[in-house]
């Protein structure tokens, strides 16, 4: 039936792949708190997703921050509002666009390496052997990866932030005259809880909807090596929106919370 | 397993650094919040508070001493504010500083600005712990738009005015519009000026010729030099003041005798008073000489005819023999 109708066939795989996924993130939370623990595996994980991915996240941040203070710098001075930089500056990246930028690049990264790994080897059916072997290939493989990159990314997303008002501090000290204590003097004045800890808390979903949606393609790829391929890219592409409409539910939410 | 430590290793110092870095963020922003360290809430109670909002800073003189903790609604004219302050600068605060909101800037936040006390002669005990401050409520940005509309209307209604003068102006009607207009006037302005400007000329021209005077001028050779350097001719004019001055002093006294002898004449009852006082007697007077006058022609006649009196006439020819003896000698001598 729904051949005759493609937006009916889209809309029915996107609500059998929701419902999927959804089984799967169920699975991972079972399996989370079930023993046995693959505990060196998740380290190798952590490093793997952390370590790896510092300088990335580093470089990226420290341009970010360069980039934005450079371009939002002539508007501001127009207005005589030079002063407000790192308060601008500092609120734009903590609480949205460096979550949002890190937790992208780390979809590019993180996601399409899951994808591509997990989907590898179950086109290898190394999964499989795993499975025969007595070890549980979801434990080990799917609930490690998920857990890693839930932890990993709120670390890096802090890395990111440091980095990029680094970067910022910078700029303003070169072209403002503003000196690094001064700078993050207005940064941690500008800056409330309100701003850190609703930031930091949502990049915990951005690291968990990285790990889950990566872990979920590679683990239900097929056709072939062509599938790790559609698994590596899909992976990026669903976490990409995903990251976005987590991001619209924190920021909902922090409203409702904190008030306007 | 070497490897694998190593991992560990960079794993636990990535994470330690990262957590250090929330930590460190967590900290700085809740000491800006003074949720950190001792703090005191200290109260105050005001009309309006403008957007004031919990966490907006509280200063005491420009410094930043604490945080506003909460806001509640006592009831439709008072609304309390509690203040959370820095321990430190409880002792600075006095129970009657005053409280007041104010503007963080033109576009800043809100904040509450703490005074020190009007009689800051006597110092006030510091206030303690839950104690309510006096506030003050300082003009609002919606008063000041208020005066700021007043303003405005009188502004328009001074250039509505200040229109119809400068149109009046423009048509040349007024003593400003004629003086601007009116070309017969600038013209004689013109001139005026021209007439100014060469007076000057003349009388700067003279000033220098007063000046070249003076310059050629040998100073010890005039008059006033010597006057005023001769100690010689100093001590003879002083000589002739004084001479001056007793001259005026006798002339004084000769003018106070006259006075006298006129106010003698005026007053008394001899002759001279009687002639000048009464019209009567200088007729007579004058009547009288003629008398004598006429007496003496004829005793003069009569003198005469004596002479050529046979009794008498060898008298007069001896007397004229003596005088003309007399003569004689004289002429001699």
């Amino acid at each position: 039936m729904t051949r005759n109708f493609p937006i009916a066939k889209n809309l029915y795989s996107f609500f059998t792949e929701t419902g999927a996924l959804s089984r799967f993130a169920g699975r991972f939370f079972k399996e989370l708190f079930s023993r046995p623990f693959e505990f060196r595996e998740f380290l190798r994980q952590c490093y793997q997703m952390g370590n790896k991915s510092l300088l990335l996240v580093g470089v990226t941040g420290f341009i970010l921050g360069l980039v934005f203070t450079l371009q939002s710098r002539p508007t501001l001075e127009e207005f005589g509002a030079s002063s407000w930089i790192p308060n601008m500056i500092s609120i734009s990246i903590v609480r949205e666009i460096g979550p949002v930028i890190i937790a992208l690049i780390c979809a590019g990264r993180i996601g399409s390496s899951i994808g591509a790994e997990l989907g590898s080897m179950k086109v290898t059916e190394q999964i499989d052997a795993m499975e025969v072997s007595g070890t549980n290939p979801f434990k080990f493989l799917v609930v490690t990866r998920i857990l890693a990159a839930t932890l990993m990314l709120p670390l890096l997303i802090l890395f990111g932030d440091f980095i990029a008002l680094i970067g910022s501090a910078l700029v303003e000290n070169i072209k403002g005259q503003v000196s690094f204590t001064l700078y993050f003097n207005q940064v941690f004045d500008a800056l409330g809880f309100r701003d850190l800890l609703p930031a930091t808390g949502k990049s915990f979903f951005f690291g968990f909807a990285i790990g889950l949606v990566g872990c979920f393609k590679g683990y239900n790829s097929s056709k072939g090596t062509a599938g790790v391929g559609r698994a590596s890219n899909s992976a990026v592409v669903y976490t990409s929106m995903l990251l976005f409409i987590i991001d619209f539910i924190a920021v909902f939410l922090t409203e409702l919370i904190y008030g306007t | 397993m070497k490897n694998s430590n190593s991992e560990n290793l960079k794993l636990g110092i990535f994470v330690i650094l990262g957590i250090m870095i929330f930590v460190t963020a967590v900290y700085f922003i809740g000491n800006r919040q003074n949720l950190f360290g001792d703090n005191s809430v200290i109260t105050s109670v005001f009309k309006d508070v403008n957007g004031l909002q919990p966490g907006n800073n509280v200063r005491f003189a420009g410094v930043n001493v604490g945080t506003v903790q909460k806001i509640r609604i006592i009831n439709d004219t008072s609304i309390a504010v509690n203040m959370r302050i820095n321990q430190n600068t409880m002792d600075l605060i006095r129970k009657n500083s005053l409280a007041t909101i104010s503007s963080d800037g033109l576009v800043g936040s809100m904040i509450v600005n703490l005074l020190p006390g009007e009689n800051s002669s006597v110092p006030a005990m510091p206030v303690h712990p839950g104690d309510t401050i006096p506030s003050i409520s300082k003009i609002a940005t919606a008063d000041m738009l208020t005066t700021l509309n007043t303003t405005n209307e009188n502004a328009a209604h001074l250039t509505a005015d200040l229109l119809k003068i400068t149109n009046s102006i423009n048509k040349g009607e007024g003593t400003i519009g004629v003086l601007i207009k009116d070309e017969e006037m600038a013209n004689n302005f013109k001139k005026t000026i021209e007439g100014l400007r060469q007076a000057t000329q003349n009388v700067s021209g003279m000033v220098n010729r007063v000046n070249s005077i003076i310059d050629e001028m040998s100073y010890k050779e005039s008059v006033a030099g010597v006057l005023l350097s001769d100690t010689t001719a100093a001590k003879q004019i002083e000589g002739i003041i004084s001479n001056l001055e007793l001259s005026a002093l006798q002339i004084n006294n000769v003018t106070t005798n006259l006075e006298q002898f006129s106010y003698d004449i005026r007053s008394g009852e001899g002759t001279l008073n009687y002639i000048l006082n009464n019209p009567g007697a200088v007729d007579q007077l004058d009547a009288t000489l003629h008398n004598i006058e006429k007496a003496t022609r004829k005793f003069d006649e009569n003198m005469e005819a004596l002479q050529h009196n046979i009794l008498f006439r060898g008298y007069f020819k001896r007397q004229e023999r003596i005088q003309a003896t007399e003569e004689k000698k004289n002429n001699n001598k």
